[in-house]
């Protein structure tokens, strides 16, 4: 080769050297320089993750502070799966720890995908030990699980708490208060997503705690009692309420059948419902003292005015009979009250008439209309405001809108409480208003929100102070020994009160079962000075008796005898 | 005496010396840098090996620039032998490490005899090249120097090891090349390449037969598709652009180069160090290096035109062509214009062979300069 061609092939080498050198930092540009920005961003989304830090909720306590529900802490387990390469071994692992079949795990880690949750509410124990087994792709993060300390109490007054919040209960109806405000985290982290290190944290604030007006102590008596009434009688499910007459304030509001809030795995809806504000039924005779409270406040009667009643009351062709049948005699309004008389309830009944100066359209006898108007004003056919939600508002007949729903012998059961359906809460409120001198309160369980009391309403006037003690005076004689409320005397005190028991509608037949019941019983005591107002409801009793003088009034006389000890109240 | 070290000194190329230095230098604290969290409980694992290998390397380098390398002219066939039984000891015993058996125990150290291979190759394909000058431009004078040159690269190939087979197909190109191997012999081989690489890609898997093995096909195209998450080619190219991108121009520093220390990007004290460079001192960082790299060809360049006997002069332009390759092969594959081929930067990347064997070759270089001084 000639010198010549040499340095020729030198210079190309050269050129070659300056072309790939200069091609190189041209691309080094391109990549550092024009798409640096993109390249940055996609370095830290791959670098960087922002976490939401859960925030525990506020508890719920008793009336003493006495936990009722609060947060423990816990973990949630999940998979980044396509990070996963070995499922069979990390599913292994993770299942000998969480005590689950390595098969559901495995199928979880197969799936692939970029997220997958494994486990949740999983114990510090045993999230310390996952954590422990450094497994590649599977995350543990630290959160909140709702725990009802008490178990079953008040369970169904409480509510629950699921992925969207609160469901049901004071969970569901204080749910904004009860949240808290989540932090933030954000971490660097490796490929493998480990933390590195917190680049940032704000911490997360705690939700509002939330004071109820209940008593741990009378509300876990009133739920024996209950179960064991229940139990005594066959019953379906049995309900009641422990309220301060004056204010609505409730210490006990019990379901039973119980359920267990913290195994979240047996979710029966039946028994998650609380009954007292979301069953409805016929009242029965408890319903009695609407018409005759009406009639002595529009002056009809008096509790001294008698009746002639007749053996049978019989009105376009469809007779009227009491369930203890006697022959025609001679009542007072006291005397029918204290008997529970269907028929002298109906007469008392007939006696309303339309308010003086008010004349009524034509269509309806006015002692109907005035008989719905009572209703109403009792509080029944709307919700009473309680503080749990869910609550039914029952069904009355409405007399202007649906005049066919109200027949011409509607005024054969309404009065005596057949025909319409209310809540147990309902008839309380309308035997507070009695007992607290005549004003409509809203029952509540809802003290207090993060040390500040909540405001109720005082409540309407429905009838006099007057009429309160007429009404008063006769249903303490409802509970004296010739009474139909005798079993819920209690020793010392004096009480007043009503028993109730109503034939359930088949729902097969539509008409009324001979076989079902709703047996119950409210009042309060002590009746000179009422302090606690008391509604017992037994659904369904299918043995020893149906009667709510038998099977309601026990369990009053009992939880009412637990409450006043409780509550420290001295008889009158 | 005095004025002998004086002249040795004076006859030494000081600008392509302070080039290199810079890079080794440059390279012992990036490796330092990058390698911070890697060994738990022990940050300078990586550091304290490479300053060992850059002494050792220097002092080889001092040697061979201190030697006549003229006097090896003659012993190709020992040379060759020597390479071939190193290699074949290593096929046979060697330590596998990444899925290459390329590897001697040697103490605590492994020596990679494929790296001295390359040096070797330049020294004994320049010899047999000028033994045969007369007839140079004869097919089978090309023909023999590609067979000298199959022998070991087809064992280096073995191992596998394809990057480092591809560097002595460049030695043996740039060998031809320098010693006047005519056009049409190149053209030849160039289809023959394109031939082959269409049958090793393309046919032969299409009829089930695998040349190369699956994550090899996979790094030789990963740069074409370019994709997200197509393996792990494509996370290593993918991770490697996000390194450079988010270096931006004057980088995120040492110790905010997030992609590397936190280990997003694998590799990152050996094959994709560039891509580090770039992360911690931007733009400005890799085109410094691509300038000290622009540097050190242009004195081996220069030197190749200067060289005192024709011997001396094919192996300084092979030294060139194999440095230049390796840098083209390396950051190319980091910007991602190259196929990945685990060949590592010169003087830049951690390892103790390829560090001792690329500065053996500027000794060699040194030792050709001096020479070429002293006419």
């Amino acid at each position: 080769m000639t010198r010549r061609e040499s340095n020729r092939r030198i210079r190309m080498l050269g050129a070659l050297v300056m072309a790939g050198v200069g091609l190189m930092a041209l691309r080094a540009l391109w990549v550092g320089g024009v798409r640096a920005d993109a390249l940055s961003t996609q370095a830290r989304n791959q670098q960087e993750r922002t976490f939401a830090v859960p925030a525990e909720r506020g508890i719920i306590e008793d009336r003493s502070g006495m936990q009722l529900a609060s947060d423990k802490p816990t973990a949630t387990v999940s998979a980044t799966p396509y990070l996963v390469t070995d499922p069979a071994d990390t599913a292994a692992a993770l299942a000998r720890v969480l005590k689950v079949p390595a098969k559901d795990i495995e199928s979880k880690l197969r799936d692939g995908g970029g997220y997958a949750v494994i486990a949740k509410g999983v114990e510090q124990d045993v999230a310390k030990a996952i954590r422990d087994e450094e497994l590649t792709g599977i995350d543990v993060e630290d959160t909140w699980t709702r725990y009802l300390p008490q178990g079953r109490l008040a369970a169904q007054v409480v509510g629950l708490v699921g992925d969207e919040g609160g469901q049901g209960g004071v969970e569901a109806a204080l749910d904004t208060e009860l949240t808290g405000t989540p932090g933030v985290r954000e971490i660097s982290r490796d490929p493998l997503g480990h933390t590195l290190r917190t680049l940032h944290q704000k911490e997360p604030v705690r939700g509002t705690t939330v004071r109820l007006s209940l008593d741990s102590a009378t509300q876990l008596q009133v739920e024996r009692i209950l179960a064991e009434t229940r139990k005594r009688f066959g019953a379906k499910s049995a309900s009641a309420v422990v309220m301060r007459p004056q204010d609505g304030a409730i210490l006990a509001m019990a379901s039973v059948p119980r359920f267990n809030p913290n195994d979240r795995t047996r979710y029966v809806p039946e028994l998650v419902r609380n009954r007292p504000s979301q069953d409805i039924y016929e009242p029965g005779s408890t319903f009695k003292i609407v018409a005759i409270a009406g009639a002595i406040e529009d002056g009809k009667v008096t509790p001294a005015t008698r009746f002639n009643v007749p053996e049978t009351i019989t009105l376009f062709d469809r007779p009227l009979r009491d369930s203890h049948n006697e022959g025609a005699t001679t009542w007072s309004v006291g005397d029918i009250l204290e008997r529970s008389s269907n028929k002298g309830t109906v007469l008392i009944a007939q006696r309303l008439g339309a308010e003086a100066g008010k004349a009524y359209l034509p269509g309806t006898p006015d002692s109907d209309r005035r008989l719905s108007e009572w209703i109403t004003r009792f509080g029944f056919g709307s919700k009473t405001g309680i503080d749990v939600p869910g609550e039914e508002s029952g069904r009355i007949p409405d007399i202007d809108k649906y005049p066919e729903e109200w027949s011409g012998t509607s005024i054969l059961n309404i009065p005596i409480g057949q025909g319409v359906l209310v809540t147990e809460l309902q008839t309380a409120r309308a035997y507070a208003a009695i007992a607290n001198g005549g004003r409509l309160v809203t029952p509540h369980v809802v003290a207090k929100v993060g040390g500040r009391k909540v405001e109720h309403p005082a409540g309407r006037r429905v009838i006099s102070w007057k009429t309160s003690r007429k009404m008063d005076a006769m249903l303490r004689k409802a509970v004296s020994a010739e009474g139909t409320g005798s079993a819920a005397e209690v020793p010392g005190y004096d009480v007043a009160g009503k028993t109730g028991t109503a034939n359930k509608i088949d729902p097969k037949t539509g008409k009324y079962s001979q076989t079902r019941y709703v047996a119950s019983f409210v009042g309060y005591v002590p009746a000179g000075n009422p302090q606690l107002l008391i509604a017992v409801t037994v659904d369904e009793p299918q043995q020893q008796s149906i009667f709510g003088g038998d099977v309601a009034a026990p369990a009053f006389s009992r939880i009412a005898q637990f409450s006043l000890l409780r509550m420290e109240i001295p008889p009158a | 005496m005095g004025e002998r070290v004086r002249s040795a000194l004076l006859s030494l190329d000081w600008i392509l010396i302070l080039a290199v230095g810079l890079l080794l230098v440059f390279s012992v604290h990036v490796i330092d840098a990058a390698t911070v969290n890697d060994v738990p409980g022990s940050p300078n694992f990586f550091t304290d090996r490479q300053v060992l290998f850059t002494i050792g390397a220097v002092i080889g380098g001092i040697m061979l620039a201190a030697f006549d390398i003229t006097r090896l002219q003659g012993m190709s066939w020992v040379l060759l032998g020597g390479l071939l039984g190193a290699l074949a000891v290593v096929f046979v015993l060697g330590t596998t490490v990444k899925g290459a058996n390329a590897w001697i125990d040697v103490g605590p150290f492994n020596l990679q005899p494929s790296e001295m291979g390359k040096v070797v190759m330049i020294l004994v394909l320049s010899a047999l090249a000028v033994e045969r000058m007369a007839e140079i431009t004869a097919r089978r004078t090309t023909l023999f120097l590609v067979a000298v040159a199959a022998a070991p690269a087809a064992v280096v190939f073995l191992q596998p090891d394809l990057g480092t087979a591809l560097v002595y197909g460049a030695i043996l190109t740039a060998v031809l090349f320098l010693a006047g191997a005519p056009w049409t012999h190149f053209a030849t081989a160039a289809a023959v390449v394109v031939g082959a690489l269409v049958l090793v890609l393309g046919i032969l898997p299409a009829s089930g037969v695998h040349v190369l093995q699956d994550y090899q096909v996979e790094r030789l195209t990963a740069f074409v598709n370019g994709d997200r998450d197509s393996g792990k080619a494509g996370y290593q190219l993918d991770q490697s652009k996000t390194a450079i991108g988010s270096g931006g121009a004057v980088g995120k520093g040492p110790e905010e180069a997030t992609q590397t220390i936190n280990d997003f990007l694998p590799e990152h004290h050996t094959d994709f160090i560039f891509a580090v460079i770039a992360e911690m001192y931007g733009f400005a960082g890799a085109a410094g290096v691509l300038l000290l790299f622009g540097i050190i060809l242009w004195r081996i360049l220069r030197l190749t035109a200067r060289a005192a006997t024709q011997f001396e002069q094919i192996v300084a332009g092979a030294i060139g062509a194999m440095i230049m390759f390796q840098l083209f092969q390396n950051v190319g594959m980091n910007v991602g214009i190259m196929p990945i081929t685990g060949i590592p930067l010169p003087f830049v990347s951690y390892g103790g062979s390829h560090t001792v064997t690329n500065v053996a070759a500027i000794g060699i270089l040194l030792s050709i300069h001096r020479r070429r001084a002293g006419l």
